[in-house]
């Protein structure tokens, strides 16, 4: 190999080297840490809410609602809509979680009833415990 | 004494014969209208955007716990900020509607066809960081508009299969709408667009310059009343000088027909401010940002409604995000789509019909989300 073309050789692999260690820890700056949803705990009591009502909560970040559904006991769902992040809202006349931004309507359980949203909603664990609900 | 500071300033800089050579000795062709002019208005109307955006940058502060009240003592303390804010409020409006003008009457007048390609393609990019810096200020005042709109736009790369949660979390800084999120998008809207933006316009102009304005292309149409007679363009087959049959100079006739739309532009910013100043500012703006209750009536600024319309009536999120992706593509490189063919709108009935179809399809579209 002549001494140009060695040189050639040199200043691409300490460009590629240059150009990978920055790129690396840029991509790493912009890039948020992905957080798991639904790490902490909530407990409220469960005669807060009646048969057919509601309550807006907020678990970690994420805000949720439980519903006391008619025969079917306490059901928490978040309230991120999955179309493009609106938070839906009871509706308690309707029986349904609807979307103010696209229409988007969900049964109590967060299942897609119309509009664009892809998916239902993001179901959170709950248990009842005594007099308590535990949520998360 | 005058005379004598002339003379030394023309001996060092050589202004008289910058100006014969590069303003008077550049030309024109005969025809052009005042839709030439577009351009030129819509670069002033971003000189004003930096200039009221650097007065804002003085009280603004990019904190989640401040932005909105720094945003309300701007609009109500500050002497005049409410003017300063005001102008850069409708004076963004009003920029993409240059733009949009911009852009219809160079497709009308076939101006993108060869060698123009890449001045076609330079500008449609500057329309995209156009509106990459109205989403990115948006966020800014952190009301419940902002706050509500920047989800909707932050949460559409979700659609996109396998990269689409992880570029919307980096477009957010997280899962939602943050502080974080503010943060970047006022970096974004400070420090990452501007330089992106000058370098494209800078490309955009150079191209202008080099190649030259095109001459209107229906002036040779039998039936149409033109004062002026004048070939087409010679067809451009090699590297030249712009070269017209009939032209005048740049300087100084075409600068005072720039320097009028110039003042229209600011008499239209003005008396919207004087007479209809709540016309880009609905009650949804004047409220902070509350990340627990999405506002009954969110709607996004007038240029983002119909995508945002759009993707309300396609069921499928992906599919609806794809044809507004496809649809930018298309626009980006339809120089090279339709290379061929008259650069005479007017003789091409199937483009005219088709360019019309998708203009009522926009403004159908954009109502149809306004009142929806």
């Amino acid at each position: 190999m002549h001494r140009r073309g060695f040189l050639r050789f040199l200043l691409s692999v300490f460009s590629l080297t240059a150009l990978g260690s920055f790129l690396y820890p840029i991509s790493r700056f912009i890039a948020p840490p992905l957080a798991s949803k639904f790490t902490s705990k909530l407990s409220i009591e469960k005669d807060l809410i009646p048969v057919g009502g509601a309550k807006e909560i907020v678990l970690g970040n994420t805000p949720a609602i439980i519903i006391n559904v008619p025969d079917k006991g306490y059901v928490a769902v978040s309230r991120v809509c999955t179309h493009l992040g609106c938070l839906v809202q009871y509706d308690k006349k309707s029986k349904r979680l609807i979307c103010p931004c696209h229409a988007g309507v969900f049964d109590l359980e967060g299942k897609v009833l119309s509009g664009p949203p892809p998916k239902p909603l993001e179901t959170i664990p709950l248990k009842v415990e005594g007099g308590n609900l535990l949520i998360g | 004494m005058l005379q004598k500071i002339k003379e030394g300033i023309e001996i060092r800089f050589g202004l008289n014969s910058l100006v014969e050579s590069k303003l008077k000795g550049y030309k024109i062709p005969k025809g052009t209208n005042i839709f030439y002019t577009l351009g030129i208005v819509a670069m002033f109307a971003y000189m004003v955007q930096a200039v009221t955006g650097y007065f804002l940058l003085m009280y603004y502060v990019p904190h989640t716990e401040h932005a909105f009240n720094s945003t309300q003592i701007i609009m109500n303390t500050v002497p005049y900020g409410w003017l300063v804010r005001m102008v850069h409020i409708v004076a963004s409006s009003l920029m993409l509607i240059v733009l949009v003008l911009h852009l219809i009457s160079i497709f009308i007048m076939g101006s993108y066809k060869k060698p123009r390609e890449i001045t076609w393609l330079a500008g449609g990019l500057l329309i995209l960081v156009t509106l990459a810096f109205c989403l990115s200020g948006y966020l800014l005042p952190w009301s419940q508009r902002s706050y509500w709109a920047t989800t909707i736009a932050t949460n559409i790369p979700t659609a996109l299969p396998v990269v689409g949660d992880l570029l919307a979390n980096i477009l957010k800084g997280g899962d939602s709408v943050t502080g974080i999120t503010l943060n970047r998008f006022f970096a974004l809207h400070v420090a990452f667009l501007p330089p992106i933006f000058l370098i494209i316009v800078g490309l955009h102009v150079f191209m202008v310059w080099r190649i030259g304005l095109s001459v209107p292309p229906y002036s040779n149409l039998k039936g149409f009343k033109a004062n002026f007679n004048f070939m087409e363009e010679k067809s451009w087959t090699e590297y030249r000088e712009a070269d017209y049959k009939e032209s005048y100079p740049f300087f100084p006739n075409f600068v005072l027909k720039e320097a009028f739309m110039i003042t229209v532009f600011l008499a239209v910013t003005f008396f919207l401010i004087s007479f209809m100043p709540t016309l880009f500012i609905p009650e949804a703006a004047n409220t902070p940002a509350d990340p627990f209750i999405t506002p009954a009536d969110i709607k996004p600024e007038w240029y983002f409604l119909a995508p945002y319309q759009l993707l309300k009536i396609i069921p499928n999120k992906f599919f609806g995000i794809s044809i507004q992706i496809i649809f930018i593509g298309i626009f980006l490189f339809w120089p090279f789509i339709d290379s061929k063919g008259d650069r005479n709108i007017l003789k091409r009935p199937l483009l005219l019909g088709l360019f019309i179809v998708m203009l009522l399809i926009w403004f159908v579209l954009t109502v149809w989300g306004r009142y929806s």
